[in-house]
């Protein structure tokens, strides 16, 4: 056990020193889409809509797009198929307190809002 | 391949393929004792081909189901191949395979849950997938008559009482009900309900194209996400007879060896929990982190999910960052293993728990380091056809399988660590054979041959072991009937007589650490 105690202590502190300065490998953690309104044609918004496998996306009546944030995996396959209209937010810290806050409404083009 | 196969014609296995035999009713009991020199690798229900899928899986009457047995040939040296049987099932009854082959018995209960359709004898089947209070079942007709035994409670008698322990444990760790039978302190007998993670993922996977059903296969068991992965995408290669690209194949084996690396190290830091060794826990979580870390960098994800597609793989790995990244990690994970086996506290509760035979491990099913630790060599990986085929003389060929023959929870880290070795030394192979793909085009990805319909079987050796995908295709190109079979759901039998192996309490979670299985795995 003492050899352990030395181990422990010759190794250090490993961990980073988040939030004051979150460690770079956040760059690579999967984080949900961002939309350019500009690119999102109702066609495009469409075949969003198909490309999404948790659902989280879904066309309104209204010519908008209601994105649940609460339904999103970040899994990417919704900028793989619209490269042009969707990319990638970065970001990874998300919180809400209610759950309506997580249902964003994005207007297509041309349908300002 | 499909032929005739009766009660007394032995099957000759054909090395890589995947042989079918239609096998009449009556005569399965006869062929199930025929066929015990392999091992039953897994029994389902459903799937009556290409030709009239029930869409959405939704109930019919009327439809008799299709009992499918799938047996790996893992005799001698290595694995060579599968062979399938195939049986009309048309009443509401079939043989009682489980008192032939004892493997069985888990999956008579899942059929029964999701077809209605039940061992013969009228012996008791337990609650697999579905918590008692849901209607069965899931994807089948209606059975004529509910037997009792389906919402009873199960009782404890005698000197013994069940100690309860679960769903909720500790903090992180799934949803898991033990009930440890014990009259005192050594484990008497356990059970297992796992049916809190049930998400009727094989129900959700009717109707979905490939693609679709990829997204859901990855998450069965995210922990074995590729190897998961793959093997769906296997299984639909094959029903459409479509090859991958070389190159993508080597992407998946690469992640497939990341895959491992990461599970052993969280393995490593499970058995350390588990043994009250914090140090050690830190250091092999620090391992885990760095590996997960260049999961994220090298393939885009740190638990690799998105890797595998139908006909190949969407991201190509960053090879630097393999190279650059891989020997730091994995120097760390085999610091802290060195500095484990040289602890005697740590080997001394781990020698002795847990114990397996390879008889017990031989009747059970069991597959991947749980089979390996007794002595059983099976490795999905040998099965000629893929990167590491062994004849082909690829990248990945010549695995060196480890194994030992104590089949305790010693023997269990021991398999582990040697796999470890072994996944660093394939990744630099599978790099050095080539280049891989621009991950911006479809250039890693085959499209899939249309069809009129087919089947198909799928396999990888996930950290587990073999992890089994089975898909019955439409004319569509849609999935009629999937068959997902993460190595967990094979382990999981065999976890309760490693628990009555002379063990006490505190050996409970040094065996579950050490087994490294997942409940949603099981219950998918």
């Amino acid at each position: 056990m003492t050899l352990w105690f030395v181990r422990g202590l010759r190794r250090g502190v490993v961990t980073t020193r988040y939030p004051a300065r979150p460690d770079e490998s956040a760059a690579l953690l999967p984080s949900p889409p961002a939309f350019r309104p500009r690119a999102l044609t109702e066609d495009t918004a469409r075949r969003l809509v198909q490309a999404c496998p948790g659902g989280a996306l879904q066309l309104a009546r209204n010519a908008a797009l209601l994105f649940d944030v609460g339904r999103c995996t970040a899994c990417g396959r919704c900028a793989a198929a619209a490269p042009d209209a969707v990319t990638r937010s970065g970001a990874w810290e998300l919180a809400a307190s209610t759950r309506s806050v997580l249902i964003k409404e994005i207007p297509l083009r041309g349908e300002a809002r | 391949m499909t032929t005739e196969l009766t009660a007394t014609g032995a099957p000759r296995v054909v090395p890589g393929a995947v042989t079918t035999f239609q096998v009449a009713s009556p005569d399965l009991e006869a062929v199930v004792r025929d066929l015990h020199g392999l091992r039953l690798a897994d029994m389902f229900a459903g799937g009556s081909g290409g030709s009239s899928p029930r869409a959405g899986g939704a109930a019919t009457d009327g439809d008799a189901p299709t009992l499918r047995l799938v047996w790996a040939n893992d005799a001698g040296e290595g694995q060579s191949g599968y062979v399938i049987t195939e049986t009309q099932i048309d009443g509401t009854e079939y043989p009682a395979l489980s008192d032939v082959a004892p493997a069985a018995f888990v999956e008579e209960c899942e059929i029964y849950e999701q077809f209605g359709i039940r061992p013969a004898t009228g012996k008791p089947l337990n609650r697999v997938m579905l918590p008692p209070h849901t209607d069965l079942p899931t994807l089948g007709r209606k059975p004529a008559r509910e037997p009792d035994e389906v919402r009873a409670p199960h009782a404890v008698a005698g000197e013994a009482f069940e100690f309860p322990f679960g769903p909720v444990r500790q903090a992180g760790v799934e949803s898991l009900y033990y009930g440890l039978v014990t009259s005192g302190e050594e484990i008497v007998d356990v059970y297992l309900f796992t049916w809190h993670k049930h998400r009727g993922l094989e129900w959700r996977l009717a109707g979905k194209t490939p693609e679709q059903a990829l997204f859901l296969a990855e998450r069965a068991e995210g922990l074995s996400a590729v190897a998961v992965g793959w093997a769906l995408a296997a299984a639909v290669e094959s029903a459409t007879g479509t090859t991958p690209p070389e190159a993508a194949q080597r992407t998946r084996a690469v992640a497939l060896e990341l895959e491992r690396l990461y599970n052993h190290a969280a393995a490593m830091a499970a058995l350390c929990q588990s043994t009250g060794l914090s140090v050690g826990q830190s250091a092999a979580e620090i391992a885990l982190e760095r590996l997960l870390r260049l999961n994220a960098r090298a393939l885009g994800h740190r638990y690799l999910f998105g890797v595998v597609a139908p006909g190949g793989a969407c991201r190509a790995p960053d090879s630097g960052a393999i190279r650059g990244e891989l020997p730091g990690a994995y120097g760390e994970f085999r610091r802290a293993a060195d500095a484990l086996l040289a602890t005697n506290s740590f080997v001394d509760r781990l020698e002795a728990t847990g114990t397996l035979t390879s008889a017990q491990a031989a009747a059970l099913g069991m597959v991947g380091p749980v089979a390996r630790a007794t002595g059983l060599a099976g490795d999905a990986r040998l099965v000629p056809g893929g990167p590491y085929d062994p004849d082909a003389g690829g990248p990945g060929a010549g695995i060196r399988v480890a194994t030992a023959t104590a089949g305790d929870a010693l023997a269990r880290f021991t398999v582990m660590l040697a796999e470890a070795a072994e996944s660093v030394r394939l990744i630099g192979q599978f790099l050095d054979a080539g280049p891989f793909f621009d991950a911006r085009t479809a250039a890693g990805i085959a499209e899939l041959r249309q069809t009129a319909g087919g089947t198909g079987l799928g396999w990888a050796e996930s950290p587990r072991g073999e992890a089994l995908a089975w898909v019955a295709l439409d004319g569509d190109g849609r999935i009629s009937r999937a068959r997902l079979r993460p190595a967990s759901a094979r382990n999981w039998r065999g976890f309760d007589d490693a628990c009555r192996s002379g063990n006490v309490f505190t050996d409970v979670p040094i065996i579950e650490a050490s087994f490294w299985l997942t409940a949603a795995g099981m219950a998918r």
